[in-house]
Formats: C-alpha cells, structure tokens, sequence
C-alpha cells in the first residue's frame, strides 16, 4: 500500500466560549471564520457543520445550507454532521477522510453551538437526546444523571473518594484561568469542587461542564494545496480514528472501560506511528470528572482507578507528564456541545505551533484529541503533530 | 341474588401507596378534626394514579387466580377515573397483555368496586366469559379543608371471578343490591372534588342503605350476624361501620379484622374490598365473610362469602395487607399537596 | 418490561435487540424481565429535563435484575438517605409523564422497595 495522501490543517478560527444571546447560530460560524475566509484566495473545497443540537435550540434544521449561506460559500458542497457531544469530532474525522479519499483538496470543519438562550429544563432534555429515547430519556433521567450512575459506580469499585474526583476540575480551571477564550476563567480548590451544588449526586455542578455559545473551525488541507512554506505553520493530522460502543453503557459487560475511546486511540496511535510516551499533550472529552477519569484508564495513562490519584499527584498538569485539557477543556472552556471537538482541534493547533501563551506545553510536538458522543458511544480521536517534526518558526 | 352457576374469587390482590398524611397535619393547616378519629391516610405519590394502583392489585390477583390471559373481562371501579374520556380498564388491560376482552369503567360513588364484582359475577355465571377481574381502586378527593380531607385516601383490591370449583379460594354464595336516588355526595362533570351534605350522609344514606342491604341478604338467604366469623362494611370514617354493625348485630370482633379506616382512612371505592382482602389474609377454611358496600347517590351491594381450602396456598402468593399498611412513611401537608397536585407552579 | 431471549445460546436482553449480542444468531423470542433485581448505582437528580418538573427531584438507579440484566430506571418510595448500593428493589407500575394537564398521560415501569418481607425474599431468588 501507498502511504496515503497527509492532511493538514492550514488556519483556525474561534469564538469566546459563553453567552452569545445577541447572535444566531449563523452569525457566531460568521465571528469564527471571518478572517480566516477573507484571507484564503479561495473558498474550500466543502464545509462540514458539526452541529448537534439547533432543532431544539434554534428551531433551525437544514443547517449546512443555512450556514454555508451565511458564510457566503454559495456553489460549496455543504454537509452537516450530527453525533451529540462527539459531533465536531466527527466532523473532523470525515472531514480528513473526504480530503484522503482524493474527492476534496480542502474542507473547513465549522463547529457551532447555541444553547444559553434555552431554559435550563430544555437543556437537560437536549443534552440528554444522546441517551436512548425508549430506555433512559422516555423516563426523565438527565445526562447528568447517567454520568452520576457512572461516577458513584465507579468510585465504589475503586474506592475513590469525592475529593479525589475533584482533582480533574481543578486542573481543568486553573488551565482554563489562563485561556482568553474560555467560558469560565476561574480557579477553584479541590474543597470548592467538592462542596459545590449537588447536581446529580455524587456529581457536583463543577463537576459537570458548562453548556455555553461558541463556533470553531479548522480549515483542512491536503499537502498538495501546501506551499512548502504554508507547511511550515500547518499542523498535520497524522491520524483520525473512530469507533462505536453500545449505546447504554449499563449494557456493557465492562462499565467503568471506555473501549470505543481504547480502539480509536488505538488505532490512531497505530497509524500515526506513535507510542502514548511520545504524546505531549492531550485535550480529553472532560464534560463530567468520571469521564475524564475512564478515559485516560481506558487510553492506558493511568492505571484502573488510579487516574483522580494521578491528577493529584500532578501527571495531567500543563507541566506534568501528560498535560490534558490544556485550555480547560470542555470543563473550564466551556461546553459548546456539538462544536466541542473542534474547539479541541483549534486548541491542539495552538500547543503544536506555540500560540498558547500561558497555557503553552513546552516543546509540544505531538497532541491526541480525544472526543466521544454520549458515554463513549463513539469516540474520535485524531493525532496532531507540528509539520515535518522538525524545526518551529 | 344467585347466579345459575356457582361462581368464586379465584384470586385477590391488595394496593395501598408508601405514604402516610396523619390527620394531625391536615387538622394542623385546617384545625377541626372532621369526622376525625383516624389516625392517618394512605396517599398515592405524585406518578401513582387510579391506573398505576389498579396495575398492582390486579397483577397480584392474576397470579394468585393462575389465569394469566384468559381474563373475559376487565372493570375498574372508581370515582377518580385519570381521563374523563378514555377507559382505565384498556390500559389496565394493556399492562396484563390481554386483548380479547370485555374492558368497562364503572362509577357509582365508593360502591363501584362491588359494582364491577357483580357485573363480573354475572357474566361467569351465565357461562359468558370462564374469567373476570373487577378492580376497585380510587386516589379519593377532599377539597383542602374540606372535613373529607382528613379521611379521602388512595388505595383499593382487585379480584378475580370464576366458576367455583376445588381451587377456588373463596365462594361467593349470593348477593344482593339495594338503591335509591339520594343527595348525600355528588362531584358535577368538570369539577375537581366533591360536595357533600353532611346532615345527609349518615342516617339517609349510609345507615339506610347498609342496613336495608344487609337486612335483605339476611332474608333472601336465610342467614343472621352469628353466622359470620368476618363481616367487613363501606368505611367512610372509623365510627359509621361500626355502628352500622352493631345495629344489625355484629360484634367488634367480627369487623375488627376488615376495619382499615382508622390506618390507612377512607379508599372510597376501594374501602369494603380492601377490607375483605384484609380478612382473606387469614380467614381460615369454611369461614363465612359478610361484605357491604356503600355509594353514595346511592346504594349498598352485600355479598355471602365463604373461604376455601385453597386460600390458605395461594395467599401466600399475594402481598398481605398488613403488611402494606405497616410498610410506610409519614408525610407532612407540605409534601401532601405536592404529591396531589394541590400546588400550582 | 418486555425484553427478549436468544433461542440459540439462551441470552437474555433489556432493551430487546435484534441480533444477539452474545452469538449474532437472529432467532430471538420476546421474554417479560424478572421483576426484582438490586441497585447497583444511583443517584438524586436536581435540575430536572423537561417535562418532568413535577417530580423533581427524582432518584434513578442502574439496576441488575435477577437474571443478570442490567437497566436504568427511576426509583420511587425509597426514601433517599436508605438507597445503598446492593439495596432490593421491584419493578413496580407508574405514571412517567403526560403532555401537559390535557394531552396523553404516558405510564412505565419504575422500581421500588418490597413492600413486605414475602417480597425481600422473592427479590433474593
């Protein structure tokens, strides 16, 4: 076989996480890529919306023509993709694969959420559209909740105490304190973590990430569109892979294993060559800390239920072994839902071509981007490595 | 009355909700104490209803009968029917998987539950259907400080019917009705609870009807109070059975056993039946068992029952009714108006 | 709670699918769930999806059923400080929700506590 075609990303755009009440979901993709179209000689090849939740909080389907339309990208092929929390990762993924399979030159990965505007009960319903409609959401469980079943389950059979669970929002905020696009730019204590409000106990409200108003968008590019000098600054996509999980994670024989985020981070690691050791960084799908917490033992960089230990000890911090969430994560930067897995993608191109100011890793070479849909009922994960692997600018 | 064939309860089941509403707190917020002298009621949750209780009792009594799908008929008796168009005996029918099959709601104020049981009788005794269920349950109604509301209460039996035969558990020997148009309880289409005259719900309506039920079964059947070991009577507060019952004859011990108003307060339809589920928990073979309904508006059906061998088996497949009263937990008012959507949000 | 069974290797499931998880075989018959089982997780929902406003907070449990199968459902009448993990529940009837005060009311199973120690020693089977 051929070493197949590389894929690059070229640029990023974003927006602040937060509220965005004075804009629609068109006009915040519009914010996010202003710049980033006005200076391309070209429209792309094909725009990608990762979108996972506009029909209940924007009444708006339709959306790849809608926001292709904003964006002025008349005559472009427009898709939209759909896979709750995990959808920009798999906007990212098929994206890459659109550009490998010969078919695009360049596609930009428009990711864009809008729910600040939604009373909070239509929030949960939304966010919990991800669960099985017949057997969990029919009977009123949130996603929360479902993460809450998860959480105590797992701290039961480990024996891992509330506070020790809050070491992941607290590295998740004092990462996000620093990051200028970030919902919330506050640090907290392991106590404060531990005492905030009862969600869906054990599950505190800072355990679970804030659901905010944002757009991200990565332009992704073959290394035929690349002058050697536009390499130079692009970051290359050396694998994105994907795998599924049942749906109920109360159905699988191993609950506390996420083994769609075990195969995909696998399978990526595989084809881009690379061991765990040599990840420099890694942005996690951190929406709730049990999460965060399965899927680095999942990925193998911790132990089974020695995870919450190692964030205490200082492995998962921007200058620890692996530092994760390095902007915040869906934790502290926020929670834009279905435009999420970009966000990560845009982050991971700030580490790899040194942007990140404060929250930079030193010498990041290689990043993982881990993003699933539901509890690990897909997961994406896509590894990053700065251009040639050589020399920075 | 008698039916051309011997007819049975083939099996029984009991529902009572978790929660407990002491008249203490109702007399608290309101003061007075009604008709008072019951210590607490039984109140259904916030996601229990006529439907949900019915599902319960009736699954117990299916069981205990053994006749699984080949029920001929369904009816729920009860004045607190969930949709005021659209029968709770489908959906009653629905959760049993049952399909070729009579489904009916009757309404005749807190005697519809023995409505559905003579009903059911008469189709099995004329050979119609083998098998029939008749649930009396009701989530009863009292206007907030209404003297109803210290009593009003959730709960009810269901039973099954068929042709006796030596696994029946307990005969029914004959029956008979009495009524009358009287104006004692009535709640108008489209109002939330029911009105009373209280000056005529005793002497005219309840005494009246139960002792010229009762006395009629008396007659008809050539019995008298010392032949019953059991007799379990309408309990719309704790003193009006118990008077009824002396003044036809009955001693404290032979109502004791069904007299549930004083715990668990009035299930109005559901009152009578789950008193005789009470006293099937542990009659003996050959015990002979009055049962006397009362509705308002109104009329008394009374029943000759006498206990078979069989009950003492299969009762052990049923939830004892002692046991549903005993296993519970106290609620305030507060909690109360939330469970029956009595709060407006 | 009507799930279904592999004819072929004798799998039980909860929701019932259509290809057996354990073998692939499609031969499957529907089979209704055990009604007891114990709580394997659970917890006390405070913000509450809409539609469910009524009844917040609500309890839900990860329940495994007699047979092995594992479900997720509401919990009622326990009251919350005594849910353990490994605590006995029962399935039991119940109203889910409705749409609004005049549309359809929707009803399901849910689980609760035995109601009497005939049944603590049924759900021990």
């Amino acid at each position: 076989m051929t070493a197949a075609l590389s894929v690059f990303i070229s640029r990023i755009g974003y927006t602040k996480v937060g509220d965005h009440w004075d804009k629609s979901l068109s006009e915040i993709a519009f914010q996010a890529s202003k710049v980033l179209l006005k200076e391309e000689a070209s429209p792309p090849d094909a725009i990608i919306i990762a979108n996972a939740l506009s029909e209940l909080s924007s009444s708006q389907g339709n959306l790849a023509a809608i926001v292709a339309d904003a964006l002025d990208l008349k005559g472009v092929p427009a898709y939209r993709v759909e896979a709750a929390g995990g959808s920009g990762g798999s906007a990212i993924n098929l994206g890459v694969n659109l550009i490998k399979g010969g078919q695009m030159e360049s596609v930009l990965v428009m990711g864009v959420e809008k729910m600040r505007d939604l009373d909070p009960a239509k929030v949960m319903q939304a966010q919990g559209l991800s669960e099985n409609a017949d057997y969990s959401q029919f009977f009123g469980i949130s996603i929360a909740a479902m993460n809450a079943l998860l959480a105590r389950m797992y701290m039961h059979e480990y024996d891992v105490t509330r506070e020790k669970l809050s070491a992941f929002p607290v590295v998740a905020h004092k990462n996000s304190s620093t990051a200028e696009h970030a919902q919330f730019r506050k640090k907290f204590t392991n106590e404060e973590v531990s005492r905030s409000e009862a969600v869906a106990d054990p599950l505190r409200v800072l355990d679970c990430a804030p659901v905010g108003d944002g757009a991200a968008c990565a332009l992704l590019v073959s290394e035929d569109k690349l002058s050697s000098e536009q390499r130079k600054s692009a970051v290359e996509v050396l694998a994105t892979e994907s795998s599924s999980n049942l749906v109920n994670f109360f159905e699988r024989p191993k609950m506390l294993h996420f083994g769609a985020t075990e195969v995909a981070a696998q399978k990526a690691l595989k084809k881009a060559h690379l061991s765990m050791e040599e990840i420099d960084f890694l942005e996690l799908h951190d929406s709730y800390s049990e999460l965060t917490a399965i899927s680095l033992e999942s990925m193998g960089l911790s132990k089974q239920g020695e995870a919450c230990n190692d964030a205490a000890a200082g492995r998962f911090d921007l200058n620890g072994q692996f530092p994760i969430s390095t902007f915040g994560g869906m934790k502290g930067r926020g929670y834009p839902v279905g435009a999420a897995g970009v966000y990560q993608i845009c982050e991971a191109f700030m580490q790899l071509t040194e942007r990140s100011g404060f929250n930079q890793v030193p010498n990041a070479r290689f990043g993982l981007v881990q993003s699933m849909s539901g509890i690990d009922s897909s997961a994406y994960v896509h590894v990053l490595g700065f251009a040639g692997r050589t020399g920075r600018n | 009355m008698r039916t051309s064939t011997p007819i049975a309860i083939e099996g029984y089941g009991a529902y009572i909700p978790f929660y407990r509403l002491p008249t203490t707190e109702v007399a608290r917020i309101w003061h007075g104490g009604g008709a008072g002298a019951n210590k607490e009621k039984a109140v259904a949750s916030s996601d229990e209803d006529t439907t949900t209780m019915a599902v319960e009792a009736a699954r117990i009594a299916v069981a205990m009968a053994g006749v699984e799908k080949n029920l001929g008929a369904i009816f729920v008796g009860t004045e607190s029917k969930v949709y005021a168009v659209k029968p709770t005996s489908t959906i009653v029918a629905q959760a049993l998987g049952c399909h070729e099959i009579l489904a009916a709601d009757f309404e005749f104020a807190c005697k519809a539950g023995t409505e559905a049981m003579q009903v059911i009788s008469g189709l099995v005794g004329s050979g119609m259907i083998d098998h029939g269920l008749a649930c009396a349950i009701d989530t009863a109604q009292g206007r907030p400080g209404d003297d109803l509301e210290f009593t009003a209460a959730s709960g009810g039996a269901a039973y099954v019917i068929g042709r006796s035969s030596r696994n029946s558990i307990t005969k029914i020997l004959g029956s008979v009705t009495y009524v009358s148009d009287t104006g004692d309880f009535w709640r108008r289409q489209g109002e939330r609870y029911p009105r009373h005259l209280s000056r005529f719900t005793g002497e005219p309506a309840y005494f009246h009807h139960v002792e010229t039920a009762v006395k009629n079964l008396f007659t008809e059947f050539k019995t008298k109070p010392s032949d019953f070991q059991y007799a379990v009577f309408h309990q719309p507060n704790p003193r009006f059975p118990v008077e009824a019952a002396t003044r036809l004859g009955f001693t404290m011990k032979q109502i004791e056993t069904g007299l549930l108003n004083p715990v668990i307060g009035n299930t109005y339809s559901g009152s009578s039946p789950l008193g005789l589920a009470a006293v099937l928990d542990i009659a003996k073979p050959q015990d002979k068992i009055l049962l006397c309904s009362f509705g308002s508006g109104a009329g008394s059906d009374a029943f000759i029952l006498e206990a078979q061998e069989p009950l003492i088996e299969k009762r052990k497949m049923g939830v004892p009714v002692r046991d549903l009263i005993e296993n519970n937990v106290r609620i305030d008012y507060g909690m109360y108006t939330k469970f029956r959507e009595k709060l407006q949000r | 709670m009507l799930g279904n069974k592999c004819e072929k290797c004798q799998a039980e499931f909860f929701p019932p699918v259509n290809i057996c998880r354990a073998c692939k075989s499609i031969d499957l018959k529907p089979l209704e769930m055990p009604g007891a089982g114990k709580i394997l997780s659970y917890t006390l929902q405070k913000e509450s999806v809409a539609g469910f406003e009524e009844q917040e907070p609500m309890v839900f449990g990860l329940v495994e059923l007699s047979n092995g199968v594992r479900l997720v459902a509401q919990i009622v009448d326990f009251p919350y400080e005594s849910l353990k993990i490994g605590s006995k529940v029962k399935a039991v009837f119940r109203r889910v929700k409705a749409d609004g005060p005049s549309g359809q009311i929707y009803y399901g199973y849910k689980f609760g506590p035995p109601r009497s120690p005939r049944e603590t020693s049924a759900t021990e089977e």
